[in-house]
């Protein structure tokens, strides 16, 4: 049977557009070899930058060896990588594929060559592997992974369609496993940006609570309590709570208050009854935090929930007296979460009242100062004593 | 014939490692298991132990106490990862006395070349 090479090529270039695993892809790919080239054996291995190595990462035959993945390995000084690091010994197969015969041939011949030693050494190696030809993968000039072939099933010699397939899938597989690098980097660069925008939000609401000093830890109770509402929203099929507004009201929570950097310590730490006019201070810390961070496009969604957390269901809360729907669900949840730790803690002009106590008074609010389903959903993380 | 025996609970890795030494005209025994291990070390003694130092039950290093009990001499040689968890153990190893490591990923012609050295001094 003959096969079309052009074919098996588009057919394996299109499972690559669509396999972005490399593990997966190089799986397919020793397993076309094997099956549709019929080839007594077939390894890869790739080439693990930190390391410095080549490691084996499949190894599929019907009749030849078969090592197990992740047993064997090629340093970059190993003979066979050195060959195909080297520009000048790669003429040797003019780029192409090592070919243990051809190796043997000049091997055997008189010439002079220097690079006869490498040779040599490529050829004990590929003796190891019991292996006949050696395809390499490179991205640009970089050896990502090496195919090794054991002897066609039918003890035919390897046509040159054959090679030239084996190149093509090889250079294929250099480009997948690039990409997903590249895709790893990528998600990596990524996750550290957003642990860094995560830890300078954390930061910033150290900076309320070292002012506030009674408020000590409550950014995180609030942040717990924030989240674990939306879960359970979520869970209940109340909200929508995907990653993103979980992510939002992550840092909505954290930073629910930081508008309190703008109102006088003396004011906040006081111990005596507030004035009118300190009262009125109080309460533009939403606004302040506002301003503080509107010139941040992106928290777009957490400045609705620093901004609305003190309005309430029936419309007597600050600072615009919005009511029900109106007051975004980022808000809402925040508000009873704020208030449920603002009333089980002490503050500086009164005793903290008990969790019972507490707990009653938001169903008692429910619907007044708060939103009745973000209520219900609290109540119900009570009783489920996870609060 | 000079004769190997190796220890692996990892059947494709015993297998691989077996038909490898076989190639190269050397007698062959496996084991799963440090119990096997000492079973087959009484019925067929080897003149080289190619023993892995992380198994499931009892591992490398109990396995090897075991065969010093019986054996102070024969010759082993331990598979290890290379981990540094595993370097506790190694010292042990060294106390019970064995003749090197190889480290997995390995280098297969490194693994030909130091048991061959053992077996053909």
């Amino acid at each position: 049977m003959t096969i079309n090479y052009k074919k098996e090529l588009e057919t394996a270039a299109k499972s690559m557009i669509l396999v972005h695993e490399p593990d997966v892809l190089i799986k397919m790919i020793a397993r076309t070899i094997v099956h549709r080239i019929k080839v007594s054996h077939a390894a890869i291995l790739l080439h693990e930058k930190d390391r410095s190595t080549y490691v084996l990462d499949i190894s599929k035959g019907k009749v030849g060896v078969k090592i197990p993945a992740g047993f064997a390995r090629m340093d970059t000084d190993n003979p066979l990588i050195q060959f195909f690091l080297d520009a000048r010994s790669r003429k040797i197969f003019n780029g192409g594929p090592f070919l243990l015969d051809k190796a043997e041939e000049i091997l055997h011949s008189n010439s002079d060559d220097a690079a006869k030693e490498l040779l040599k050494g490529a050829a004990h190696q590929m003796g190891i592997y019991e292996s006949v030809v050696c395809v390499p993968s490179y991205f640009r000039d970089e050896l990502l992974a090496l195919l090794l072939l054991g002897k066609k099933s039918d003890g035919a010699v390897f046509g040159q369609d054959e090679l030239d397939f084996f190149m093509a899938l090889a250079s294929d597989v250099a480009m997948a496993i690039r990409n997903a690098q590249l895709f790893r980097e990528l998600e990596n660069e990524l996750d550290k940006k957003k642990r860094l925008f995560f830890n300078t939000t954390v930061a910033l609401a150290a900076a309320i609570e070292a002012k506030d000093h009674y408020t000590h830890g409550h950014t995180n109770r609030v942040t717990s309590l924030g989240l674990e509402i939306a879960r359970k929203m979520a869970h209940q099929n109340k909200t929508y709570a995907d990653a993103v507004f979980m992510e939002n009201l992550h840092v909505a929570c954290l930073l629910h208050d930081i508008g309190k950097i703008g109102v006088p310590e003396s004011i906040l730490n006081k111990t005596e009854p507030l004035t009118q006019d300190e009262w009125v201070k109080i309460k533009e810390h939403p606004v302040i935090g506002v301003n503080i961070l509107q010139s941040i496009k992106e928290l777009e969604e957490v400045i609705l929930g620093v901004k609305y957390h003190h309005e309430r269901y029936d419309g007597s809360g600050y600072p615009e007296g919005l009511k029900g729907e109106q007051i975004p669900m980022i808000a809402s949840i925040i508000a009873v979460a704020d208030a449920f730790d603002a009333m089980t803690t002490n503050r500086v002009y009164r005793a903290a009242k008990s969790r019972e106590v507490a707990i009653n008074e938001i169903q008692q609010l429910s619907g007044r100062q708060f939103h009745p389903l973000i209520a219900e959903v609290f109540i119900t993380l009570c009783q489920e004593g996870r609060v | 014939m000079a004769k190997l025996m190796i220890v692996d609970d990892e059947a494709d890795v015993r297998e691989f490692a077996a038909s490898f030494f076989r190639k190269r005209k050397i007698e062959v025994e496996v084991a799963g298991s440090g119990e096997e291990a000492l079973s087959v070390f009484e019925r067929n003694r080897p003149d080289l132990i190619l023993l892995d130092i992380k198994m499931s039950g009892m591992d490398g290093i109990e396995t090897l106490e075991a065969i010093r009990k019986k054996d102070s001499q024969v010759k082993v040689i331990m598979v290890t990862g290379k981990k540094p968890e595993e370097d506790e153990a190694c010292k042990r190893c060294e106390e019970l006395g064995v003749k090197g490591y190889v480290h997995k990923p390995l280098e297969l012609d490194e693994l030909e070349r130091i048991v061959l050295k053992e077996l053909n001094p």
